[in-house]
């Protein structure tokens, strides 16, 4: 097939299967409602298949820097331009579908079992669920697949409502609906950035096609010909981090995120663990030429995503309620993926963002199971030694966590060391030993998790008499997500490299040569590349035993010896309730803005009701008052009063004209 | 400037013809005023007959024009000033038979057929069965007013109903004679009263032939709506299986 | 031949005169009987106006104006005999729904 016509059947086959269901999941489909979705995304995961296949096949002799594919015109810009619904089918777009498709998939099979009760009846809700669900995939792929700014615009927007809907999916919960509110509106916040920076691009380079705008800022001119000064360029590339702060959570965005859990769990999976969330790492990567050509940009991109990393690890320590504890780590990975950009490494950021997406949905999907089977219980001081009941969810948990931990030989052991490596050997090196120590609280809090949880003695939360495992539609995807996590970091090492590490592997491989043709213009200058290989094993070496020293540690305090966290906890009293509260974060907020910001508004509102409707009362009433007075004498029902009224206003009329022709 | 003497004149008809309906009209409580009333209507016919003198110039005929023009207005002005229904639709016969003169006189030879034919013949034949249907017994008395209805004994409002609507007419009056003639070909506007009802059917099935068939469709649901609310069995304010309605039956109500 | 401006005269007297007994009389019948002079009125002034113009078109619109008044009449005069049946009057005020 064309590569058009496949990049209109990804997006739609998803959408198609989201309104039907929409449209009558209700009345007939009702517990049957995710099969279309589930065929939408599955059928979508092929076409995307395809289209990688196409495009890895067409790599050598394609132009990137061409123009997009252009599937409509859209809104007629003046003098002959056009703002167009294009698509670009790069690599990088091949590698994001394939990431989203298939955890898509994944976790739209394991919703069907997660979205029902124990007897297997579908829960209220069920083909919202599924519906919203489609139109996530959706939004995302057009984000993806958007081949100009406004169209990335369009999907941005798109996504953060679908998140929307599904963090208010049990809209019933004011928590929920409150967490809903509060990602729409943090997120707002930095949209209002990025459609700045669209704005801004669009008023520099006269255009908002990729193609075009990329190879304005690499000839480094605008749109009349001018050179294109540092500090414009630095503006645009910061507006657009706004928007990526905003939707990947980054400081001082993050809020949202962690209270985003408040969705069913595979909405957290998906859209808060492996797609949405890197939605921003996908921006900023795919704006690489922009942002390579600002340093003020990279750094601060680079600075924020080392910030946020050891911020949320740090705050991942303390948490007891386990879908928190994998969002601040998905904060924290997210800032791995940024620090990766920042210090140029765009491909390993990618890279890193595509290994996360397995193993961190696998997680969150093993949350949700532990969540099922402990009756909607997720704090892990209320239950222990989930290991035997559970053992898939178990194994997959572990297998999953490793890989967060970045234990040697699983994928993001792979990904995360090449994004530290290429932070050392830069100008901004102690970004890199901020990664370090984010890499040895991460082993820390991951198995202290899974310790506090699966390990020791069984021990359950009230009204939950045993612990079972899930059903065959939960499993699976366990399984299968488990598998990607362990072996999705393969595609991009080199293998059976005898100089390499253990004498088998060889960082970078065939996934980092599909991305090179994307980058290339952006890496070129900040990282030299070539050489790093060999002199990255003593780093390997290095974070394999932090992740090794993070697990024992867990293992000791949490299995050896139960006093000591309790013991660390009081001894450092002050800093662990600043762990613990999240560095009152939200606190700050409600203090500095939220409070400020209400009193303001009550204070509009006291305005507009008492002066401005005061005023409007006081006009309004005399003609009120005329009426009243008027009713008594003139409205008395009577035929003939109204006709003779109407007959004095015909002549007040013609009186009118006539004096005033 | 003669035509706005003309504009004063036709307001001093107004006001004196107001006055006269206002003397005319029913008024229970009020000293019948006859006299003053036919004073009244003889002034303002008579200044009528003036202005339409003036009007018509040296026109041959203007005496056949004037005399009906008198039988029709003061014909309306009985009708809405006698207080008996039945009387007033004979008065508002003679209206209808006098401005269909009127109006074959300037030519209109099928309109006015078609007025007596459509308003005398059959209008006024239905106003006359309603009035019948609708009359109400009275005793015979002494006094003039008896046997009329209450209601019909007083007007309503009679000081601002006449106002307005002697303004009105006065308004459109002196627009009407403030108009520049001096453009009007009275040949051309002689020349088409030639064979005018042949012209007037050729129009009609030509130019005019929907609006023709979309009066005739008119006619027919008219009809039936009529039969369809006519016919619905009413309970009358007298039977018995129905409270007493709550307006005040056959009582005088204070006009607004 | 007569000037057209007495015969727009007369339709306007008419027509005014129409119009204040329709204020005024209370008796529903008469009433309509009034609403037909100002048809009347209005009539006369078509063809008068018509005649002003040089051409038929006025009388066109005086059939018309027939039509409507023969549908005014009967639907008229159906809801009065209606009307009188429900209340036993044809006073125009024994109906005061109409009243905010």
């Amino acid at each position: 097939m064309e590569l058009k016509t496949l990049a209109i059947w990804i997006p739609l086959l998803p959408l198609i299967g989201a309104a039907l269901v929409g449209l009558i999941g209700l009345r007939w489909l009702k517990d049957r409602s995710h099969w279309l979705v589930l065929i939408g995304v599955g059928l979508s995961l092929v076409f995307a298949l395809l289209l990688f296949q196409q495009v890895r096949q067409d790599a050598a002799d394609v132009d990137l820097s061409a123009a997009s594919i252009v599937l409509y015109e859209w809104i007629d810009a003046g003098e002959g331009s056009w703002l167009n619904v294009s698509v670009r089918t790069d690599p990088l777009t091949c590698v994001m579908l394939f990431t989203v498709l298939s955890v898509s998939l994944m976790v739209v099979v394991y919703s069907v079992g997660y979205m029902r009760d124990h007897h297997g009846h579908a829960e209220r809700g069920y083909e919202r669920f599924f519906a919203f669900l489609g139109l996530f995939v959706f939004s995302m792929c057009m984000l993806v697949l958007a081949g100009n700014f406004l169209l990335l615009y369009l999907g941005w927007e798109l996504v953060g409502l679908s998140s929307y809907l599904l963090i208010g999916f049990y809209y019933e919960k004011p928590s929920a609906a409150a967490a809903a509110k509060k990602a729409f509106l943090v997120n707002r916040i930095g949209d209002f950035g990025f459609g700045l920076g669209i704005f801004l691009i669009y008023l520099t380079f006269g255009t908002l096609d990729y193609a075009a705008v990329f190879s304005m800022v690499e000839a480094g001119a605008d749109a009349t010909g001018e050179v294109l000064s540092t500090g414009r360029i630095t503006t645009i590339a910061l507006l657009l981090f706004c928007g990526a702060m905003g939707k990947s959570a980054q400081l001082p965005l993050h809020v949202w995120l962690p209270d985003a859990m408040e969705g069913p769990t595979p909405v957290s999976a998906l859209i808060h663990a492996a797609t949405m969330v890197t939605a921003g790492v996908y921006m900023v990567a795919r704006c690489c030429v922009i942002f390579a050509a600002s340093p003020v940009a990279m750094w601060i991109v680079g600075s924020i995503g080392a910030a946020t990393a050891l911020f949320a690890a740090t705050i991942a320590l303390t948490q007891f309620d386990m879908k928190r504890i994998l969002a601040y780590s998905t904060l924290s990975q997210l800032g791995y993926m940024f620090l990766g950009l920042g210090v140029g490494a765009f491909d390993s950021a990618i890279f890193h963002l595509y290994t996360h997406a397995f193993f961190k949905a696998c997680l969150f999907l093993g949350a949700g199971s532990v969540m099922h089977a402990m009756a909607g219980e997720i704090d892990i001081r209320r239950f222990s030694g989930l290991k035997r009941g559970m053992p898939i969810t178990y194994w997959t948990f572990l297998i999953a966590g490793l890989a967060l931990a970045g234990f040697p030989l699983l994928s993001a052991f792979w990904s995360k060391d090449e994004i530290i490596h290429a932070a050392l050997a830069g100008p901004m090196w102690w970004l890199g030993w901020i990664g370090l120590l984010t890499a040895l609280l991460t082993a820390f809090y991951t198995f202290r998790m899974i310790f506090v949880a699966f390990h020791g003695e069984e021990r359950l939360p009230k009204g939950v008499e045993h612990a079972h495992e899930s059903g065959r539609w939960m499993t699976v995807p366990l399984m299968v997500l488990a598998v990607g996590a362990v072996f999705a970091g393969y595609v991009g090492v080199t293998l059976f490299e005898t100089s390499g590490f253990l004498w088998l592997f060889e960082p970078e491989g065939a996934f980092h040569e599909f991305l090179a043709p994307v980058f290339a213009e952006a890496v070129a200058a900040p990282v030299a590349h070539e050489a790093e290989a060999h002199g990255s094993h003593w780093l390997m070496w290095l974070s394999a035993g932090l992740a090794a020293f993070g697990i024992y540690t867990a293992w000791f305090f949490y299995r050896r010896r139960p006093t000591i966290p309790m013991a660390i906890a009081l001894a450092s009293g002050s800093i662990y309730r600043l762990f613990y509260n999240k560095y009152y974060v939200d606190e700050l907020y409600e203090l500095a803005l939220v409070r400020p910001l209400r009193r303001f508004g009550d204070f509009c509102h006291g305005v507009d009701r008492f002066v401005i409707n005061g005023i409007l009362w006081i006009v309004a009433g005399v003609p009120k008052a005329i009426g009243f007075g008027l009713k008594g004498w003139q409205q008395q029902g009577a035929l003939q009063g109204y006709a003779l009224g109407m007959l004095i206003g015909l002549l007040v009329i013609v009186w009118w004209v006539l004096t005033n022709a | 400037m003669l035509s706005q003497q003309l504009v004063y004149w036709a307001y001093g008809v107004g006001g004196f013809g107001a006055l006269c309906v206002y003397f005319g009209l029913p008024k229970e409580g009020r000293p019948e005023r006859r006299g003053l009333f036919v004073l009244l209507l003889a002034v303002t016919l008579g200044g009528l007959v003036l202005l339409f003198d003036r009007l018509l110039g040296e026109s041959a005929n203007r005496f056949v024009f004037s005399i009906l023009a008198l039988l029709g207005v003061g014909g309306a002005v009985r009708v809405v000033t006698h207080p008996r229904p039945v009387y007033s639709a004979l008065y508002f016969i003679l209206v209808v038979l006098s401005t269909a003169a009127l109006i074959i006189y300037v030519g209109a030879e099928f309109l006015g057929v078609a007025l007596v034919i459509v308003y005398a013949g059959a209008i006024l034949v239905t106003y006359v069965f309603v009035i019948m249907l609708s009359q109400q017994s009275t005793e015979a008395t002494e006094s003039r007013f008896a046997s009329v209805l209450d209601y019909d004994r007083s007007a309503r409002e009679p000081v601002w109903a006449v106002l307005a609507g002697f303004i009105l007419m006065a308004t459109v009056a002196a627009i009407i004679v403030k108009r520049d003639w001096s453009d009007w070909d009275e040949v051309s506007a002689a020349a088409m009263t030639e064979k005018n009802t042949l012209e007037l059917g050729k129009m009609l099935m030509t130019e005019f032939a929907i609006s023709v068939e979309l009066a005739g469709v008119l006619l027919m649901v008219a009809m039936i709506g009529a039969i369809a609310v006519a016919k619905k069995r009413i309970p009358h304010a007298s039977d018995a299986v129905e409270s007493p309605p709550r307006g005040e039956v056959g009582k005088t109500v204070d006009p607004f | 031949m007569a000037h057209p401006t007495s015969l727009m005269i007369i339709g306007a007297i008419l027509f005014g005169l129409g119009a204040t007994g329709f204020l005024t009389r209370r008796n529903m019948i008469v009433m309509f009987l009034c609403t037909e002079i100002m048809f009347q009125g209005v009539l006369v002034n078509l063809v008068g106006m018509g005649m002003m113009h040089g051409n038929l078109e006025g009388q066109v619109l005086g059939i018309f104006v027939l039509v409507i008044a023969a549908v005014e009449a009967g639907l008229g005069l159906a809801i009065v005999v209606m009307m009188y049946r429900r209340r036993g009057t044809l006073d125009a005020e024994s109906w005061r729904q109409m009243r905010g």
